[in-house]
């Protein structure tokens, strides 16, 4: 918007970029429409589903059995799920196990500065209620409890299967799912 | 060594400061999200790319367990002490049976002993193998990530035919072991073990004797002698400063008298040898588990033991994976304790941290400091 804007009312470029903004909305809406039917949506779940891309954030000891499940025998890389370390190429977390109340500040931190759409796999019984710990002082009872959770994978620490599982499962739901409601 | 006189912000780079010799100086936050594996912060202050001042910033993973212990009795505690170190489970669970057993007067009989230190021994390989992948993702060598985690399945499909459960066993028990030897393990164990030696020398072609890794861990992260021993360093990192003190040979407990095998140590003190000592380490582990099925007495595994913890102070030690972990333990007459001081391997080598990172390039920081071997949930417990 480089316009200077002087004489404000009788701008001929302020109103045309006002139109210009008007319609713009009225054709994102139609290409939200467009997109979301038919063969498009399946293009472009298609896409999301076999790129989930998992932050590298460990929180405590379930992550053994992410790495385990990441490895060689499991390797989640088959079902196209590749650790990386930037948070902003990224599309899921997977919380592994205990949040402690220091951690729950900086996971949220990371889930917002994370590109939509993201998704969160909570990873065993610590990250769904507590666990072992639940009546520790230090730790949350629950990922939920501050951000959103796609699938919960039950275990203390559940096998690689189970994370298997859990991300045909996420996948399963990207692929039901609208591609503007997504994240 | 000393921490920032002023706290940090959550913000990746603080500020640029001036240092009092007038070079530009740049604090650096790495973690708890970063490229690696360990859920800790460094605050690293660096000048040029040269690391001038590190602060570790731990505690993301304290769960209170000492707490937690004073809640449960003795046998449900089991689980939740084996937690901290998940990958090293039955080391950390026999630290706290032996404390409880100096306390209640319990004799382990000799065949439970035995099968005490074939999980040992199992899980410390388990354990290194763990800390040679992390160290490939560190290094960004695929490879190494993806070899340890693979026959590192091999010693947990044997541990699963013991014990029931890939890697949280909660297998020792106050006066023995949970289970005996299944039918076949022995013949497994053995050809097992001989399999993993063929592969640690391939580890050593692709890796250990690779200029990739040797040119980046040769004279980085020196730590000297006296130095390891002045911050108390424990496990690998002491013995790859070339001290002899492995407690498996100084104060032997379980079956270790009973078994031949050596304590590794390198001289240098730098990331390479703390590397090898690991390397050795898992060697003497295989030698050692062909020799516990080939030697290990017929007899009772468990004799009965009270699930209360009578009045008295206990202190249980053992060498697990990343050095000594021990348990100081009050009995008050209950079947809860009074009190559970919990000392792990990670939490006395964190001292360790910054002095093998300090006048180090900051490039050259993952080999430094993985080599290590912090495990942060061990530390912060
Ligand atoms: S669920 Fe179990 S293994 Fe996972 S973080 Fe919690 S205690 Fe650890």
């Amino acid at each position: 918007m480089s316009t200077q804007r002087t004489t404000q009312e009788e701008d001929p470029v302020a109103t045309l970029a006002e139109g210009l903004s008007l319609w713009v909305g009225k054709l994102s809406d139609l290409v939200k429409k467009v997109v979301d039917t038919g063969p498009i949506r399946n293009v472009v779940n298609w896409a999301r589903m076999y790129s989930l891309w998992p932050v590298n954030i460990t929180t405590a000891c379930c992550s053994a059995e992410f790495g385990a499940a990441s490895g060689a025998r499991h390797d989640l890389e088959r079902f196209g799920v590749l650790p990386i370390g930037s948070l902003r190429q990224s599309d899921l977390i997977v919380i592994e196990g205990t949040i402690t109340k220091k951690m729950a500040k900086r996971l949220r931190m990371i889930y917002d500065q994370m590109a939509l759409p993201r998704y969160v796999i909570a990873m065993g019984d610590c990250a769904m209620s507590g666990g072992l710990f639940h009546d520790s002082y230090s730790i949350v009872n629950g990922a939920h409890e501050f951000v959103p959770v796609d699938v919960y994978v039950p275990g203390c620490p559940p096998r690689p299967e189970a994370l298997e599982q859990a991300i045909i499962m996420l996948q399963e739901k990207i692929r039901r799912s609208k591609v503007y409601e997504q994240g | 060594m000393s921490a920032p006189s002023k706290p940090v912000p959550l913000t990746t780079v603080e500020s640029t400061e001036t240092s009092d010799s007038g070079a530009q100086t740049l604090t650096l936050s790495v973690g708890p999200q970063h490229s690696g594996s360990g859920h800790m912060r460094l605050i690293v202050e660096v000048d040029g790319d040269i690391i001038v001042n590190v602060a570790p910033d731990p505690g993301y993973v304290h769960r209170g367990i000492e707490k937690i212990i004073e809640l449960r009795n003795i046998i449900k505690s089991i689980p939740v002490i084996e937690r901290p170190s998940i990958i090293d489970a039955s080391n950390l669970n026999h630290a706290w049976v032996r404390s409880i057993e100096e306390i209640q007067g319990v004799e382990v009989p000799r065949r439970g002993q035995y099968l005490r230190t074939l999980l040992n021994e199992m899980n410390r390989i388990m354990s290194h193998l763990y800390w040679l992948s992390i160290y490939g993702v560190f290094l960004g060598h695929t490879t190494m990530f993806m070899w340890p985690l693979g026959d590192r399945e091999l010693f947990i499909d044997l541990a699963e035919k013991l014990t029931g459960a890939r890697i949280t066993y909660s297998y020792l028990v106050p006066g023995g072991v949970r289970r005996d030897l299944p039918p076949g393990f022995a013949e497994e164990a053995v050809k097992r073990t001989e399999y993993f030696e063929k592969r640690l020398k391939e580890y050593d072609r692709i890796f250990f004797n690779n200029p990739l890794f040797t040119s980046r861990a040769k004279g980085i992260g020196v730590l000297s002698k006296e130095k390891a021993i002045e911050l108390g360093c424990t496990g690998p990192t002491l013995r790859g400063s070339g001290v002899d003190a492995d407690l498996r040979k100084d104060e032997p407990y379980a079956a270790y008298s009973e078994l031949e095998f050596e304590v590794s140590t390198r001289p240098d003190g730098d990331s390479f040898s703390r590397a090898m000592v690991h390397m050795d380490e898992m060697r003497e582990s295989c030698k050692m588990i062909r020799q516990i099925v080939k030697k290990i007495p017929a007899g009772p595994i468990r004799r009965k033991a009270p699930i209360v913890l009578p009045r008295g102070v206990a202190y249980g030690r053992v060498e697990s994976a990343r050095g000594e972990c021990s348990f100081y333990l009050i009995g008050e007459g209950g079947d809860k304790p009074y009190r559970a001081r919990y000392i792990t391997g990670s939490y006395r080598n964190m001292a360790a941290i910054p002095a093998v990172l300090l006048g180090n390039r900051l490039a050259d920081m993952p080999t430094a400091w993985w080599s290590i071997d912090y495990w942060p949930v061990e530390a912060d417990r």
